[in-house]
């Protein structure tokens, strides 16, 4: 994770449609509809509703998303997570007990003889 | 499941394909598979399927459950579940009710996990049918119904051994190896102190 | 003894191949070939052509076999098809119909 210059909260009550964009961290707790563009971290919390393509460096949900999603370094969908969507990330990690429908991209080294 | 390694140790019945076999053709069966060489085909087993790190899997396969540490091309249908453990490579779609992928491990392809099972939170890890270390959440299963009862239960006996504990709770599988992500509760003993669901939460967040 | 164990409910339609040994309890149709040691096990059901090192057969085998070293046909088994080795043991009560060829210039 990059530096933690500062890190901004959506409240469980807040509402954002549009475009989002920023190099912080954010943490959504509340909802959030259109595009998401974000240079550091981003949150979803268990309260948290994203319905967005996202770009990241690093996403933790533990809400839910629908969108694609493009984390540049890992993507994880932890236990309460729900996701829609396709990701690309270098490092995608889904939990026990998350729910993900949708395609994941990462680099996968095969054998040469595959 | 994650505890791959306690597979490998199989029983005397179980199938194992060792790293120097080549199998291409159709595979069926009704046992455990361990694979640790190569199968290309069409593998259908109503068992779990184990790919060591050493094992390649190009074929289509149906299964109830497979743990991946080696490699798979090709689409996997799980009636249980699929778990791309920490070495798992595979390039394929998956369809499970319930899929894993650790970090560490990559993927390409899709992943439908279905929209039908219902999922209200504090019921869904109950309901689960699937063998897994029961030491992953101890205080869940209890804390739901008799939020009480969960934190007498976890402290008294967790700190020597968490996996016992884990046994109390009725959870009959014999395989309760501890996994090694999720670190047993006790040592936050603030939060064991309160309902299940704030414990998930800060284990998301370190 | 052995790495690679074919389980009783286990079907193969398909082909086998290594260098290692071979157990074989269910059911393989198709082809073997190994550079190692066979072992189709009492409740072993093999359908197939065999070129292995050497062949112990307590199953059932209908099939050829060819092996570099030996075959051992054992008490209860039953072997339909040709065979050929150097060495090759047929134990009483195993039943077996066809060719033997222990002749095995390089051919």
């Amino acid at each position: 994770m990059a530096t933690n210059d500062n890190i901004n909260i959506i409240g469980r009550g807040i509402t954002i449609r549009g475009s989002l964009t920023g190099a912080g961290d954010l943490v959504v707790e509340g909802r959030v509809e259109g595009q998401v563009n974000l240079k550091n971290h981003l949150t979803i919390e268990m309260s948290g509703v994203v319905e967005a393509d996202i770009r990241a460096d690093e996403l933790t949900i533990n809400g839910s998303a629908s969108g694609n999603i493009d984390a540049g370094t890992k993507c994880s969908i932890n236990q309460s997570a729900r996701v829609n969507g396709d990701i690309k990330a270098a490092r995608v990690v889904i939990e026990d007990g998350a729910v993900f429908n949708g395609s994941i991209e990462m680099d996968v080294k095969l054998p040469d003889d595959i | 499941m994650v505890a791959t390694k306690e597979f490998s140790t199989v029983g005397p019945d179980s199938t194992v394909i060792g790293p120097s076999i080549l199998i291409s053709g159709k595979l069926t069966g009704d046992e455990d598979l361990t694979v640790r060489g190569r199968v290309e085909g069409e593998l259908n087993l109503s068992k779990t399927l184990i790919i060591e790190t050493s094992g390649v899997v190009k074929a289509n396969v149906s299964v109830r459950n497979a743990i991946v540490s080696g490699v798979v091309v090709g689409n996997v249908v799980a009636t249980e579940s699929v778990e791309l453990t920490r070495e798992g490579r595979m390039v394929g779609d998956i369809r499970s009710p319930r899929v894993i992928i650790v970090d560490g491990a990559s993927f390409r392809g899709r992943i439908d996990m279905g929209n039908a099972e219902p999922r209200p939170q504090a019921e869904r890890p109950a309901t689960r049918p699937v063998v897994r270390p029961a030491a992953v959440r101890p205080a869940t299963l209890p804390a739901r119904p008799a939020p009480q009862a969960a934190p007498a239960r976890v402290m008294a006996p967790a700190k020597p051994q968490p996996p016992p504990v884990a046994r109390v709770e009725a959870r009959p599988e014999p395989r309760v190896e501890a996994k090694p992500a999720p670190p047993p509760p006790p040592p936050q003993p603030v939060l064991v102190g309160e309902a299940g669901k704030k414990k998930v939460l800060v284990k998301k967040k370190k | 003894m052995a790495n690679t164990i074919i389980g009783s409910s286990i079907v193969i339609d398909g082909e086998i191949s290594g260098d290692e040994d071979l157990v074989i309890q269910g059911t393989v149709k198709g082809k073997i070939a190994l550079k190692e040691s066979l072992f189709v096990e009492a409740s072993g059901v093999v359908e197939a052509d065999i070129e292995v090192q050497n062949v112990d057969v307590a199953g059932r085998v209908t099939g050829n076999i060819a092996a570099t070293d030996k075959v051992e046909l054992k008490a209860d088994c039953r072997v339909v098809g040709d065979v050929r080795a150097p060495r090759i043991l047929i134990a009483d009560g195993a039943s077996f119909k066809g060719n033997v060829d222990m002749d095995v210039k390089e051919r």
